[in-house]
């Protein structure tokens, strides 16, 4: 089920989170997103390493409703190319305002789970369109 | 990113996170600002401009965005709009994918409409959830004259509706769990008024008789029984106040025998854990009044959290859990702690020429470390049996 208005909802709790407790709460939230209930994907990025990262953002954004994002593998990284962001296009094609801090979400939740399958994440551009990079980095988190 | 198609598992791990950092009043705060006045706000707008039609059409868009297996009825005429749900997708999403973060995702449905509703003069008149992915709700303009036409769907005569828990609206409040017991909407609350006649408990599953009772000198008074020792009546001749039930379907017409044959007053509360991986047990049909569920008092306390497609407790250590979860002296007589690491073939006493296929989902490792943890959170003293205490102590 890929209901695109969902990005409604996704939009409208970082604005609620960042208004009533503040932006330090909305990071803690991302991040413990990414250690916590996306562990079984990092999980399998650990044990599979960037063809494991690759192949789950691509199955990932095959399910994302008019996601245009190329995924390529470059030795020890994994590069997202992120040409239309699905989520960013579906907001403003019905005038959702989007939260200043949106992309955020990306660094917090993809470096916490990068952090944990011994990789660093970086992200270049953004509100729209962007580039995303997991590079190896040797250094596994520890789970809380 | 965040996407939308696995949307519905990190909503509920979202409100999971609000409720256990914040609280209950900030998860219904998110509710009805975030979502109900931010993210649907075409609900609001639509019903504002064209009454109980346009809320029709903004659902019946929504019916198909996300393939709800639904129907809905409007009659404009007798001030009267409904759905009635078969499969909910939402909920669908988490029972398939094994998710169960906060006490109850279905809450989340009524915590935004019923305040959107509100600021454009309406009300739900009557909703009910099934908690596995069933539900039905009346809507109407608040003031205006209504009539209830006799309604072609229902979703209460359908297969699956007496499956689950059922939550109650009426007129947009939430009616009690239990009515002839306990005000309160709220299992966590029920589950403290109906233990709240003891300060002690006793737990005994299976193999714990009247002879180790009284070779342990423990009060019996307040015993938590399963569902497989309350059936077999091996165990605890006297009444429990509690019957925790397993997805052992077998058991139950012995379980409804006992229970009816038990005076109303002596009847013990019985309870149930509707792990999202289970199948839906039909407890209405087998002559049973539907269990109260225990995950929302084991997650609010602190002495769960669910983690999808990984191992859980079994039944006899749920027992155990829940009783030091309501923070009571308790005296653990006897539990039957999964032998199995891979949890592959049991076979237990009652059913010595016959194998029994553990799921994969339950461990010895699980059953023994959730046991560990629940001690040394617990408030209360907490006393096991000799070779239960030789158990948990192993390396």
């Amino acid at each position: 089920m890929a209901a695109p208005d969902f990005y409604f909802a996704v939009n409208a709790v970082f604005r609620h989170l960042h208004d009533r407790y503040g932006h330090g709460v909305l990071i803690d939230y991302w991040q413990r997103l990414g250690r916590e209930y996306y562990r079984s994907r990092w999980q399998r990025w650990q044990r599979g390493g960037v063809e494991a990262i690759a192949s789950d953002w691509r199955t990932y954004f095959e399910q994302e409703p008019k996601a245009v994002v190329i995924v390529s593998i470059d030795g020890d990284s994994v590069e997202l190319d992120i040409r239309i962001c699905p989520a960013i296009k579906h907001l403003r094609n019905c005038d959702h305002e989007v939260v200043p801090y949106f992309c955020e979400h990306c660094d917090h939740i993809c470096s916490a789970m990068a952090e944990m399958a011994g990789f660093s994440f970086e992200r270049t551009g953004g509100m729209g369109s962007c580039r995303q990079r997991f590079v190896r980095s040797g250094k596994k988190g520890e789970e809380s | 990113m965040l996407g939308c198609h696995d949307f519905c598992g990190y909503y509920d791990w979202t409100f999971g996170y609000v409720r256990s950092r914040f609280g209950d009043e900030a998860l219904m705060g998110l509710w009805a600002e975030a979502i109900g006045r931010d993210s649907q706000r075409h609900y609001e707008e639509a019903g504002r401009r064209e009454g109980l039609a346009g809320l029709a059409k903004a659902w019946n868009q929504t019916g198909i965005d996300e393939h709800c297996e639904w129907s809905l009825t409007l009659d404009e005429k007798n001030n009267f709009l409904r759905w009635d749900m078969r499969q909910c997708p939402s909920k669908g999403f988490l029972l398939s994918n094994d998710c169960n973060a906060d006490e109850d995702y279905c809450d989340h449905c009524m915590g935004w409409i019923i305040p959107l509703l509100a600021r454009i003069g309406m009300e739900v008149t009557g909703h009910e959830h099934n908690h596995v992915g069933q539900c039905w709700a009346e809507i109407s303009v608040r003031g205006k004259g209504r009539e209830f036409p006799d309604l072609k769907i229902d979703i209460r005569n359908e297969p699956g509706w007496t499956c689950g828990y059922l939550h109650r609206w009426r007129n947009n409040h939430r009616l009690p769990l239990l009515d002839d017991f306990c005000a309160s909407s709220d299992p966590c609350v029920l589950l403290g008024a109906w233990f709240s006649r003891t300060d002690h408990l006793l737990v005994m599953g299976r193999g714990a008789g009247t002879a180790k009772l009284k070779a342990h000198d423990v009060p019996a008074d307040a015993a938590l029984v399963t569902g497989a020792a309350y059936a077999m009546r091996d165990t605890f001749v006297s009444d429990p106040l509690g019957v925790l039930l397993s997805d052992r379907v077998d058991d139950l017409a012995k379980v409804a025998e006992r229970f009816h044959a038990t005076p109303t007053e002596r009847r013990p509360l019985l309870m149930y854990t509707y792990l999202p991986s289970s199948q839906p047990i039909d407890f209405v049909s087998a002559g049973l009044p539907r269990p109260v569920p225990i995950l929302p008092q084991l997650i609010r306390q602190g002495y769960y959290a669910h983690k999808p497609g990984q191992c859980c407790p079994t039944t006899d250590v749920f027992l155990a859990m829940l009783a030091i979860s309501l923070q009571k002296r308790v005296h653990v007589l006897e539990i039957e702690v999964c032998q199995q690491a891979d949890g592959k073939v049991f076979a237990d006493d009652a059913q010595s020429t016959r194998d029994v296929t553990r799921p994969v989902r339950h461990s010895r490792q699980c059953d023994l470390s959730h046991l560990r943890e629940a001690i040394a959170k617990a408030s209360a003293p907490v006393h096991l049996a000799e070779h239960l205490q030789q158990l948990i102590e192993e390396p």
